[in-house]
C-alpha cells in the first residue's frame, strides 16, 4: 500500500491501473477531519513550549510563522485506487486544501476512463484551466503531455500491470 | 442494500448536506468513491459479456459506460468522556451517464472545494512578510 510522493504520480499510476482492469477499479477517497488526542495536544504544547524557546537562545529576532493552536483539528484528503482483483493500491494524501480542486479534476478525467471515453479533447478542459491558478495550467500541461503518449502504449502497459499484479 | 440512486442534483444537494454534517460535528470522515457500472438493473447491456478469448474483454467495450459514484459518512458510537454521539451511517449512491462526465465533476468539484473547509488554507503571504521581517532585522 504505497504512498505516491506526488499527485501526478498518482494519477499516471492509476491511470494505467484504470487501462488494466477497467472494469474492477475503483477510487476511494476519504476526507478526514480528527480532534487531537489528549497527548497530542500535550505534544504539541511542548513543541511550541520548545520553539518558543530556542529563538531567545539563539538570538534568531524571526521564528517560523506562529504556531497552530495545540487544539486545532488535523484535515487530511486521501485518494486511494484500489484493484481487488490485482491486489494493486495506489494512494496519495494530502493536507492542502488548495489541492483539493486539481484532485477531483484529476478524479474526473479518470472517471472518463472508467466511463470508457476518450481522453479529455483540449476544448473541453480548456474552460477548466481557465479557473485554475497559474501554476496549476502548468502541471496540467504536464500531465497533459504525459498522457499523450499513455494510449499508444497503452497495451504494453496494461501487460506489464498484469504482471506486476499476478506477482 | 436496496437504497435508490439518487438523481445527479439530489446528490450535490445531499453531499453538501453531509460535509455540512461533519463541519457541525467538528470531527469525521466523508467518503467518496467512483467505479465503472458494469450492470444496470433497467438496461441490462450485452455489452460486456466475458469474452473467453480475450483476456482484455473489458478494456475496449462498445459504448461507453457510466460511473457509478458513492458517498458516506463515518457511523460513531457514543462515547463515554468524548462529545461523540451516536450517529448514523448515510450512504448515498448517484449514476453519471457518460455524456454527463465533464459537468458533473466540474461540480464535483466545487462541492468538495467547499465542503472540505477544515484542510490547510494556503499560507504563502505569512511566508512572505516573514521574509521581509528577517531582512528587516538582519
Amino acid at each position: 500500500m504505497p504512498y505516491l510522493k506526488t499527485s501526478t504520480e498518482w494519477y499516471e499510476q492509476s491511470s494505467l491501473l484504470l487501462k488494466a482492469r477497467p472494469t474492477t477499479t475503483r477510487i476511494t477517497s476519504k476526507y478526514t477531519v480528527l480532534k487531537p488526542s489528549a497527548s497530542k495536544i500535550k505534544k504539541r504544547e511542548k513543541y511550541a513550549a520548545k520553539q518558543a524557546a530556542k529563538p531567545a537562545d539563539t538570538s534568531r529576532t524571526s521564528s517560523p510563522p506562529p504556531q497552530s493552536n495545540p487544539t486545532d483539528v488535523t484535515a487530511t484528503f486521501i485518494l486511494k485506487t484500489y484493484d481487488p482483483v490485482s491486489g494493486t493500491c495506489l494512494q496519495y494524501e494530502t493536507t492542502k486544501g488548495a489541492e483539493v480542486g486539481r484532485l477531483i479534476n484529476s478524479l474526473g478525467r479518470l472517471g472518463r476512463e472508467m466511463a470508457a471515453l476518450p481522453e479529455a479533447i483540449d476544448d473541453l478542459s480548456a474552460p477548466q484551466d481557465a479557473g485554475v491558478a497559474t501554476p496549476n495550467v502548468d502541471e496540467q500541461g504536464d500531465v497533459k503531455m504525459a498522457g499523450v503518449p499513455v494510449p499508444a502504449a497503452a497495451g504494453t502497459g496494461a501487460g506489464k500491470k498484469k504482471k506486476k499484479g499476478k506477482k | 442494500m436496496g437504497r435508490e440512486h439518487l438523481t445527479n442534483d439530489e446528490f450535490f444537494t445531499q453531499l453538501a448536506n453531509l460535509f455540512e454534517h461533519n463541519r457541525t460535528k467538528g470531527h469525521g470522515s466523508v467518503y467518496l468513491t467512483q467505479k465503472r457500472l458494469t450492470f444496470d438493473s433497467t438496461s441490462t447491456p450485452a455489452t460486456l459479456t466475458k469474452v473467453a478469448d480475450d483476456p482484455l474483454w473489458d478494456t475496449h467495450p462498445e459504448n461507453p459506460l457510466p460511473v457509478l459514484i458513492r458517498a458516506s459518512n463515518n457511523r460513531s458510537d457514543k462515547k463515554a468522556g468524548t462529545d461523540r454521539k451516536d450517529i448514523a451511517k448515510i450512504v448515498l449512491s448517484t449514476i453519471v451517464k457518460p455524456d454527463d462526465i465533464d459537468t458533473f465533476y466540474i461540480r464535483y468539484a466545487e462541492a468538495c472545494k467547499t465542503g472540505m473547509s477544515s484542510l490547510k488554507k494556503r499560507d504563502r503571504k505569512k511566508g512572505k512578510k516573514d521574509k521581509k521581517k528577517k531582512k528587516v532585522a538582519a
